[in-house]
């Protein structure tokens, strides 16, 4: 019986650890890859800064493409916790980066519109951070939530192990399927505004040309009419 | 099992409000900040926010603020609104899309007092998790009853089944996509034929026209 009681306090110790590790772990988001993704409207002349938290030692990639607006660019700078410029593009349409070693701190993304006076933008960008040393799919702590396998087998580590590489390929596959869905988004504003502007530029040049026609037509009637009174 | 429900119960909690991906951004008194997610039918999303205020006197951002919501806007693809709801300084909001495309989620204080916003800054930590991400695999474990492998190939089987959605909806956004460059080629190309046609015919109405105003003035 005390071997039983001892086993149960064993037990509660562990999950309290386990808890702990868990809630410090999501605070110092500590954890798996996370993948972020966001599409904004950048206003005209204007500047938005989003910050992202690191830890030493973990490699983020950051890539940005411009969705929508006139001339399709938009200034980017990332600059580190210490201060320090990273990266600075001055109006490009797209970019990805790749930091292979993080600081311990906030990184700043700023894209900037200051430069355009008449369109605003429409910004995707997305920040995936690999955490060093925990690249499976956060799946450790599931150890505590499921209910045990009957059966342990080395066999079934091989299985966990495909599975953690099929799980990351299909990560990257939904990565890819934003990326693209990012190009198609852009390509299809730019038919859109294009099809608007061949209405419009069409009806216009209709009616300068009916315009045109009618003017000059009159134009003439009249100065032979006032030549008619000037002779008579 | 007895391991299970409490730990499972913590992370419900946490992971149900506190938004563990460190980004976040600046946002003003009257500012309203939108971001645009572009997604297939019937998935679900989840937004997480949590707000800290600039204390002049601590020269740091304070935990949080109780009485400085934060007012949630969700627009779907036809501009309705399908979200409309003000949250406290730190909220959760979900949603699921049944129309496919670009939903707007927008968001904004609700403070109408200027004396909070006197350093000027709130800070906005925000996630959003789209699909597949939304499922909670611990909860899902306990309710169900599932191994650690089981439970893996639940999440890679929700994993495919997003992935599956998505590429539905690239080929529905590429049909959408063919149309409309379908009917630039026909406007420009009916537009060409009509705008030479109408110049021919104002071309002959003038020469008509000028050579009877000659013939009546007895000027040919």
């Amino acid at each position: 019986m005390l071997w039983g009681i001892k086993n149960m306090f064993d037990l509660q110790f562990l999950y309290l650890v386990g808890c702990l590790t868990l809630t410090v772990g999501l605070a110092l988001d500590m954890g798996p890859n996370q993948n972020m993704e966001f599409t904004f409207m950048l206003p005209t002349g204007g500047t938005e800064c989003f910050y992202q938290t690191t830890t030493t030692g973990d490699s983020m990639e950051i890539e940005y493409q411009v969705i929508a607006g006139s001339g399709l660019d938009v200034g980017f700078a990332l600059i580190s916790p210490s201060g320090h410029r990273v990266v600075s593009e001055f109006r490009t349409s797209d970019g990805i980066h790749m930091l292979d070693y993080t600081e311990f701190g906030d990184y700043r993304l700023c894209f900037d519109n200051s430069f355009s006076k008449m369109s605003e933008k429409m910004v995707f960008f997305k920040v995936i951070i690999n955490s060093e040393g925990n690249t499976s799919g956060g799946q450790e702590e599931w150890m505590d939530f499921t209910v045990t396998e009957s059966m342990e087998d080395y066999r079934i580590e091989e299985i966990r192990r495909t599975m953690d590489s099929v799980y990351r390929h299909l990560e990257k596959t939904r990565q890819v399927q934003t990326v693209l869905r990012a190009f198609e988004a852009r390509d299809r504003y730019l038919l859109e505004d294009n099809l608007w502007r061949v209405s419009f530029w069409s009806c216009l040049n209709l009616l300068v040309m009916l315009g045109v026609a009618v003017t000059q037509t009159y134009t003439l009637r009249r100065l032979f009419d006032n030549t008619k009174r000037v002779c008579t | 099992m007895m391991r299970s429900v409490p730990a499972a119960a913590v992370t419900i909690l946490l992971a149900w409000i506190y938004p563990s991906c460190g980004l976040y951004f600046h946002i003003g008194e009257t500012e309203k900040k939108c971001f645009i997610e572009e997604i297939p039918d019937e998935t679900m999303v989840i937004g997480k926010y949590r707000t800290q205020l600039w204390d002049k006197q601590a020269g740091s951002f304070l935990p949080s603020t109780p009485g400085l919501g934060m007012h949630v806007e969700i627009k779907d693809p036809d501009t309705k609104i399908i979200l409309s709801r003000q949250y406290g300084s730190e909220g959760r909001f979900t949603f699921t899309s049944h129309t496919p495309g670009e939903h707007q989620i927008c968001l904004h204080s609700n403070s109408t007092k200027m004396a909070l916003f006197a350093g000027g800054k709130l800070r906005v930590h925000l996630e959003i998790q789209v699909g597949e991400h939304t499922n909670n695999y611990p909860e899902i474990a306990a309710k169900d009853k599932l191994t650690e492998l089981q439970l893996r190939v639940r999440q890679l089987l929700d994993q495919v089944e997003q992935i599956q959605k998505e590429q539905s909806y690239q080929r529905y956004r590429e049909e959408r996509f063919r149309m409309t460059s379908e009917s630039t080629n026909q406007r420009v190309l009916w537009w060409s034929i009509a705008q030479t046609f109408i110049l021919i015919v104002t071309g002959i109405w003038q020469m008509r026209h000028l050579k009877s105003f000659f013939e009546a003035k007895k000027l040919v």
